[in-house]
């Protein structure tokens, strides 16, 4: 019996319901998302209004008010710029750092001092240092800009994708990288041909990672830019206003911020896990 | 061995300067802060040493708030590991629809917590909401955000809703990298799955899945933005977690000595708990 | 008829009958200027009226081509209102406004770190006024009057003494201009008109009481027993019971201007003007005895609505109001507004409107005692009257009140006061009706409102505004986070977890410690100048 195998009979059927129970689960809150950026504010907190047509008259008049705003598309630019951004900047910084971290000792420190370090960076509660990150950013005359949020955004995403990595590598055989050394390659060739390949799943999972919270990153954007650099979080929090929350105009906004990651998420999973994995030295 | 000193040198340098030339000003801001008297406008008006630190120990505000928050993280944490962990293993079988199961289950973490917060507000509207229609079937009708057992309950579940994808992606990776011939060998002793998934794939996974808990541990520490999108921390301070609460202080009432203390309380204590795990973890596993 | 009498004292008492009597605002004389020479339109200024000649003679150069001025607003509604009249400025004028739109959430600390690190990016920014206190804590206050600028007549004309003296208020420190025209808040009951007034609903309830029912109620204990009344029992005849007041009162929302406009005739009177804390001591009055007896008949208020009021913010509250579930509901012009909108209300035409109820007794925490009154009371300018101010870092200041001051011009005030989606409040004679002021229902009725509830919003609105006795509001340093520490006990009171005088005692003492740590004396003289004591 190998595990990949799927279920035979009852076990299949079963195995098969828990799969439409957990996506239910999943797509339940989406689907009434969807229901409230069709509803008026009345018909939110009506009892009973579940069909649309049928108990409700759905609108578009929500999605209109979105839309029809320039800021929001000026929004969503930012956040796909500045999340791509960051993304692909964490990776390439990130990756080697827990490549080496992996793989040496920093003598009087171990590998795992320093990635401990690194998860630590986290810590912290943003609110403590959302003041001094946009002192700053004042100094560096980088507030309210796409290059200073990426710089935060990096400085607080690495981390992760450094001990996320870290973990990666290590779970690959030295045995592999080994056998490259002595067929005479080098520290670079040996990571770019051997080891990155074969962490190309705990890449793509990272890279996800990442990119999902510079994506709904709040605190710190609405402190460090407030009108060219402002993002779709930032967006969704004028959901409310003096007039308190608008749900109808809020689900819009959060179903418009949640297509570009998930479309995303598809490519990356698709390609780019095909793509690298077929360069790979296979082990 | 051929591994070269200024290569490894290269590799780690460039991510921890990153990190250091960004972050070192502001925690050293916020130590700083966290020992003096500070109020808007007037800037720091004194240092008052640890002042600030007792007498946030003194306020019972503070201590719900720490409360809320470890039971937050206690039952968010176990039960998304959990779940995420279980949602993985299911997908590593050549199942019908893997891909698209595989999408599904990640899209709930490119949600923002605020916007998941207020769509929480309709999802458990105690009259209206679908939750309480469906949970009228069987003849409960709780008053969710209303109450503050209720409230935070609400809160629990939209976090698992929204981190347990989390974990998912990170084990189902690991799980991913375990090479094949793994299972092949225990296919040969036919021992049925659970042996299989707590004999081999766990043990193998557990590194991974360690980082995946610290990492989830510390986030949960300091959610914000969900919970308190959902219920503001009423009724009363009842459902205030700790950032909420650093972030009024800080933010809203610009009170930075004693919003820097609970930041930096907040480090010691968080730090404290995540190292002593991290050792005895890795003890365990290494 | 006694209405009409009681409205001419008001105008006399405020001094805003005899500008009014003498023909209008027109002949408002501003500084320096003779109305005979004012425009009533110009080619060159086509969103201004009036105007006067050297606005015309100033604006043929198109005085700010070149020049660009950052303005923060709020997102939504009242920066809506705002955005709206930016496009107008620049055209007339050849500048260019940059607006910043930001979430209510972050608007506070987004102008303050602006603030306060000196890098003041912005020239303008929209406050709401508890926010006032905090722009006088520097040496140099962060905001600049603007006096001189108003009294060069090359800007758009306004008249700030128009504007209802209790507004203006919020519009001015130590005497000195520094908001210019925009919101003008203030909470005033709503109620059914037609369900107050059925006959079925009136014999039921002089049967339970024993008197009329009373329309609108002029007592707080009227109010609880039109409240009690109606709850629980399916008056509007859909199959569901229905409620006898709205409210919302979720933390970290504005559902504790419920409970300070409520709470008010308890503790202001004729023998006491302050209502937060000793002017003298600066020791808090907010556990006084008036204080707490207020919460408790709040609490009881609360229990006329449903139990998720608890955790309502202000739509939902308004939802239950406009569905038509709800008979009363003490709140902003923003309700009567959106009940013009057929789409999201059931109640046009239905809405009465009237000044909030009073008390028999009120406390004084000075001398501490209760004294009788025949009817003690209080209106309020509870809310955000949100308007702009101009920074003290801009390095276009003239410009910046030049767009501040074209807001403030009557054609776009009106604009603004007559358009629900701006959110803006009316504030100025012209915006209320005749005998009050100069306005006309046709006005509003060109935008989809119904005579019979402007009518009645206007009036009531109006004789709230004039009201002799008036709830000092809090301008003070830290006003947010006093608030919020009586918000959250409120809340807790309303959920159970707290008793009154318990929740009091303790919201007291968190008070002197955000006086102690913005210093006693420094916060006294602040508190004794918002109150107009100094």
């Amino acid at each position: 019996m190998s595990i990949y195998e799927p279920y035979r009979g009852i076990k299949r059927v079963l195995f098969y319901v828990w799969l439409i129970l957990v996506a239910v689960w999943v797509l339940f809150p989406f689907f009434w998302a969807v229901e409230n950026s069709l509803k008026t504010t009345e018909q939110t907190f009506t009892r009973g209004a579940f069909l649309p047509w049928i108990q409700y008259q759905p609108t578009l008049g929500s999605w209109q008010t979105v839309i029809s705003d320039p800021a929001a598309i000026r929004a969503l630019v930012n956040s796909v710029v500045i999340s791509i951004a960051t993304t692909l900047i964490v990776l390439v910084l990130g990756t080697p750092a827990a490549y080496a971290l992996a793989r040496h000792e920093f003598r009087p420190m171990t590998g795992r001092d320093i990635a401990v370090w690194f998860l630590t960076q986290r810590v912290l509660p943003p609110a403590v240092v959302l003041v001094p990150y946009f002192v700053l950013m004042v100094h560096l005359r980088l507030i309210d800009t796409q290059i200073g949020l990426i710089l935060v955004y990096v400085a607080v995403t690495l981390p992760f994708g450094v001990v996320i990595m870290r973990d990666v590598f290590r779970d690959i055989p030295v045995e592999l990288e080994e056998a490259a050394f002595i067929d005479g390659a080098n520290d670079l060739r040996v990571f770019g041909r051997v080891s990155l390949p074969l962490a190309v799943n705990g890449l793509v999972a990272t890279a996800i990672i990442v990119f999902a919270f510079n994506w709904n990153e709040a605190i710190l954007a609405s402190t460090l830019t407030s009108r060219v650099a402002q993002t779709l979080p930032f967006f969704i929090l004028s959901s409310r206003s003096t007039r308190g929350v608008d749900f109808n105009t809020a689900a819009v906004n959060s179903l418009i911020a949640i297509v570009p990651p998930v479309v995303l998420s598809l490519v990356i999973q698709r390609f780019l896990a095909r793509g690298l994995t077929f360069g790979a030295v296979k082990g | 061995m051929r591994r070269s000193r200024a290569v490894k040198y290269a590799f780690l340098v460039p991510a921890v300067l990153w990190i250091l030339v960004v972050s070192l000003f502001p925690l050293a801001s916020a130590i700083y802060y966290s020992l003096v008297q500070y109020a808007l406008g007037q800037g720091v008006t004194a240092f008052v040493a640890f002042q600030n630190y007792l007498d946030n120990f003194h306020n019972p505000t503070f201590w719900h708030a720490a409360w809320i928050t470890a039971v937050y993280v206690a039952v968010t944490v176990a039960v998304e590991m959990a779940f995420g962990v279980a949602l993985a293993w299911s997908l590593t079988k050549r199942v019908w629809g893997r891909q698209f199961f595989r999408v599904l289950f990640t899209a709930p973490l490119f949600t923002m917590g605020v916007a998941l917060g207020y769509l929480g507000v309709t999802l458990f509207d105690a009259d209206s909401g679908p939750v309480n229609f469906f949970l009228g079937f069987i003849g409960l009708h709780p008053p969710w955000i209303a109450s503050a057992f209720w409230g935070l309950a609400a809160a629990i579940i939209l976090d698992i809703w929204r981190w347990t994808p989390f974990v998912f992606l990170v084990a189902l990776a690991a799980l991913e990298s375990v090479p094949g011939e793994f299972y092949e060998a225990a296919a040969l002793d036919t021992r049925g799955e659970w042996p299989v998934f707590v004999g081999i794939a766990l043990p193998t996974i557990a590194p991974v899945l360690t980082i995946a808990f610290l990492l989830r541990l510390m986030e949960a520490f300091k959610v914000f933005g969900l919970p308190f999108a959902l219920t503001s921390g009423g009724p009363g301070t009842s459902t205030q977690v700790y950032s909420a609460m650093v972030y009024l202080t800080t933010l809203q009432f610009f009170d930075f000595g004693h919003g820097s203390a609970m930041g930096i309380f907040f480090l010691a204590v968080v730090l404290l708990i995540v190292l002593r795990l991290f050792r005895v973890m890795r003890a365990q596993i290494e | 008829m006694a209405e009409r009498v009681s409205r001419r004292e008001f105008l006399k008492i405020t001094g805003v009958g005899a500008a009014l009597g003498a023909g209008g605002a027109l002949s408002a004389l501003g500084p320096g200027q003779a109305a005979s020479k004012l425009l009533q339109s110009s080619p060159v200024a086509p969103y201004e009226s009036p105007i006067t000649p050297e606005r015309v003679s100033f604006l043929k150069g198109k005085p700010y081509k070149g020049i660009t001025i950052n303005v923060m607003v709020l997102k939504a509604t009242v920066g809506d209102g705002a955005k709206y009249h930016v496009p107008h400025w620049e055209e007339e004028t050849g500048g260019k406004i940059n607006i910043a739109e930001v979430p209510i959430e972050t608007l506070h600390q987004q102008i303050f770190t602006d603030l306060t690190t000196g890098l003041g990016r912005y020239d303008a920014y929209m406050t709401g006024a508890w926010f006032y206190g905090d722009f006088f804590v520097s040496k140099e206050p962060y905001i600049v009057p603007l006096d001189d600028f108003i009294k060069d007549p090359k800007h758009p004309y306004w008249v700030p003494s128009d504007q209802i003296a209790s507004m203006r208020a919020l519009y001015t420190w130590e005497g000195k201009q520094y908001g210019a025209l925009f919101d003008g808040d203030a909470q005033i009951l709503y109620f059914r008109e037609d369900v107050l007034t059925k006959p079925a609903n009136r014999a039921k309830f002089k049967a339970k009481h024993g008197y009329d029912l009373p329309v609108p109620p002029r007592t707080m204990d009227e109010m609880h027993d039109v409240a009690d009344f109606f709850t629980g029992w399916d008056w509007n005849g859909d199959g569901q019971p229905d409620w006898g007041i709205a409210l919302h009162a979720k933390v970290n929302e504005q559902g504790f201007f419920h409970f300070l406009t409520l709470a008010a005739p308890y503790v202001i009177s004729p023998d006491n003007k302050s209502f937060w804390f000793d002017p003298d001591s600066m020791k808090p009055y907010i556990n006084s005895e008036g204080h707490v007896k207020a919460l408790e008949d709040y609490a009881r208020f609360v229990r006329n609505g449903p139990r998720a009021m608890l955790q309502w913010t202000l739509g939902q509250g308004w939802n239950l109001f406009l569905a038509g579930h709800s008979v009363m509901e003490p709140t902003w012009g923003d309700l009567p507004t959106l009940a013009q909108d057929p789409k999201a209300s059931k109640v046009k035409g239905r809405v009465g409107a009237a000044p909030i109820p009073g008390t028999k007794r009120a406390f004084n925490p000075k001398t501490g005692q209760w004294k009788s009154y025949s009817l003690n009371q209080v209106a309020n300018v509870n809310g955000g009257s949100w308007h702009l101010v101009l920074s003290r870092f801009s390095k276009q200041k003239e410009a910046t009140y030049d767009f501040m001051a074209f807001m403030a011009n009557q054609k776009n005030a009106f604009f603004n006061a007559t358009h629900g989606w701006t959110g803006v409040q009316p504030s100025m004679p012209y915006e209320f009706l005749p005998p009050a002021g100069t306005g006309s229902i046709k006005a509003y009725e060109e935008q989809g409102w119904n005579a019979h509830d402007v009518k009645s919003f206007t009036d009531a609105y109006y004789k709230a505004l004039t009201a002799p006795l008036q709830e000092t509001y809090l301008r003070i340093p830290g006003a947010a986070e006093y608030w919020h520490e009586l918000d959250v006990n409120v809340s807790a009171v309303l959920a159970g977890q707290m008793k009154p005088k318990a929740a009091l005692d303790d919201v007291a003492r968190k008070w002197e410690g955000i006086t102690n740590r913005y210093g006693r004396d420094k916060q006294r003289a602040l508190y004794r100048k918002s109150i107009g004591l100094e």
